[in-house]
């Protein structure tokens, strides 16, 4: 049996896991961060969308080892295949700029924190938590052999399935009807209208959810959907293989690679810290509800972690009435954004697939290069008036 | 719990366990007997159907 001692023990190496590693260990914590996996980033649970900008924020340089490809807009796709083009230079899209290459993408951001002096064990599973009088003791299965690690705060970043939080008390699981089942095949061969920009389609094909294709080359695309299992009876696998199968930019584009996951996308956990513990990522909910994407946000709740749990080893105190600030700070720079979100997600799964057409074919008549946000709520509220009710207060 | 070989691993079915009782290992998802409540949302929310139960 292996014994270590650490100032905070960060579980999992995911963008949040490594970047609250990363931030703990620059403000001067002793750091730990282990992951089961054999290898980092892999296999990855997601489409790889990820705004350009949010990166730049948090002090990650864009490297193109790890940038897939870059996109300049999206395409929304409704039920009777009328596209709407949306363009970067007029609307601030969520989650777009770049498709990332995760496999990459996590070992780099592992490796930054591995150089900020933090220490890193792969292929430790965490498989019990208990607490003492000043910390925690996590002990974990490592390569045959149990470990005890000694922390006074975890950072619990072990992604959906999130053990560490409920092992420690806290209330952070996802119901049922806040979890996106979603299946993604990275697939070559794809014959795209335009491979700049994100795809989403919307409607029937993705009961709860939506269809998306991320291109990742010129003929290379992660094709994947998200279904909330709520108002589908199917697979997200069916769904996704009949969707594959009729449309006509993926019908003759062949799979090298297939993956899935749980996507939460209910909000934020509100329990997402106690004494000696701060839940960050996937495992607290760091999704955008609208998109189910979570890589930017993910990154931004690690770094405050990080720094909030680095000043606290500093000042000697893990109690859970220290460790808020975490809260407070998610609670403003993410949280305020994810209740608009949240909304229109609420409004989007009330449209049927003729209310869905009815916007498309509108919006598609109006200038790309002329559409504003507020010109965009005003043709909607226009098309569809129940908008006005369901989003009108938001914006 | 049944677990058939098309299941990938990827915690979707631990994710919604309210009984907390699934573990996602590298290559293998243990169900604690003792916590499963045997609801079945496990097996609905399996992107592959992978999970079924006995």
């Amino acid at each position: 049996m292996m014994d270590i001692e650490t100032d905070i023990v960060v579980v999992g190496a995911g963008p949040a896991g490594s970047l609250a590693a990363r931030e703990a260990a620059i403000h001067g914590a002793d750091v730990l961060l282990i992951d089961k996996k054999a290898e980092i980033g892999s296999p990855k649970r997601c489409a790889e969308g990820v705004s350009k900008q949010g990166l730049i924020d948090l002090g990650i340089q864009p490297d193109p080892r790890w940038i897939a490809r870059k996109s300049n807009g999206v395409r929304l796709v409704s039920p009777d295949q009328t596209s709407v083009w949306l363009s970067e230079d007029t609307i601030d899209l969520p989650e777009s700029g770049y498709v990332l290459e995760r496999k990459v993408f996590d070992k780099h951001m592992a490796m930054d924190a591995a150089r900020a002096g933090a220490k890193i064990m792969i292929r430790t599973r965490a498989t019990a938590l208990e607490r003492t009088d000043d910390g925690i003791v996590i002990t974990a299965e490592h390569m045959g052999e149990e470990v005890k690690i000694t922390a006074k705060i975890v950072i619990a970043a072990d992604g959906p399935e999130s053990h560490i939080g409920r092992w420690a008390g806290l209330d952070c699981n996802t119901k049922f009807d806040n979890m996106e089942s979603c299946i993604q095949f990275e697939m070559a061969g794809l014959e795209m209208e335009n491979n700049n920009v994100i795809q989403l389609y919307f409607g029937s094909v993705a009961p709860g959810g939506y269809t998306w294709i991320f291109p990742k080359g010129e003929d290379v695309a992660n094709v994947g959907i998200g279904v909330l299992k709520t108002h589908t009876d199917k697979t997200a696998y069916e769904h996704l293989m009949e969707f594959i199968k009729t449309c006509p930019e993926t019908q003759h584009a062949q799979p090298v690679e297939m993956n899935m996951g749980g996507d939460p996308v209910g909000g934020i956990v509100k329990d997402r810290v106690g004494d000696n513990i701060i839940v960050v990522g996937d495992a607290a909910g760091f999704v955008n509800p609208l998109t189910g994407g979570g890589i930017n946000s993910a990154l931004e709740s690690g770094a405050y972690a990080g720094i909030v749990a680095a000043d606290a080893i500093d000042s000697g105190d893990y109690s859970k009435k220290n460790l808020k600030e975490y809260v407070k700070l998610t609670d403003e720079n993410i949280g305020k954004g994810y209740e608009k979100y949240k909304k229109a997600k609420e409004y989007l799964l009330s449209l049927n697939d003729d209310e869905l057409d009815k916007i498309a074919h509108e919006f598609a008549k109006q200038d790309i290069d002329e559409i504003s946000p507020k010109s965009l709520i005003k043709l909607l509220i226009k098309v569809s008036p129940k908008a006005l009710l369901k989003l009108g207060k938001l914006f | 719990m049944i677990i058939k070989d098309c299941c990938l691993y990827c915690g979707a079915c631990a994710g919604v366990c309210q009984a907390d009782a699934i573990d996602v290992q590298e290559l293998k998802i243990v169900v604690d007997d003792e916590k499963c409540v045997k609801c079945g949302l496990c097996v609905k929310a399996c992107p592959v159907a992978a999970l079924e139960m006995e």
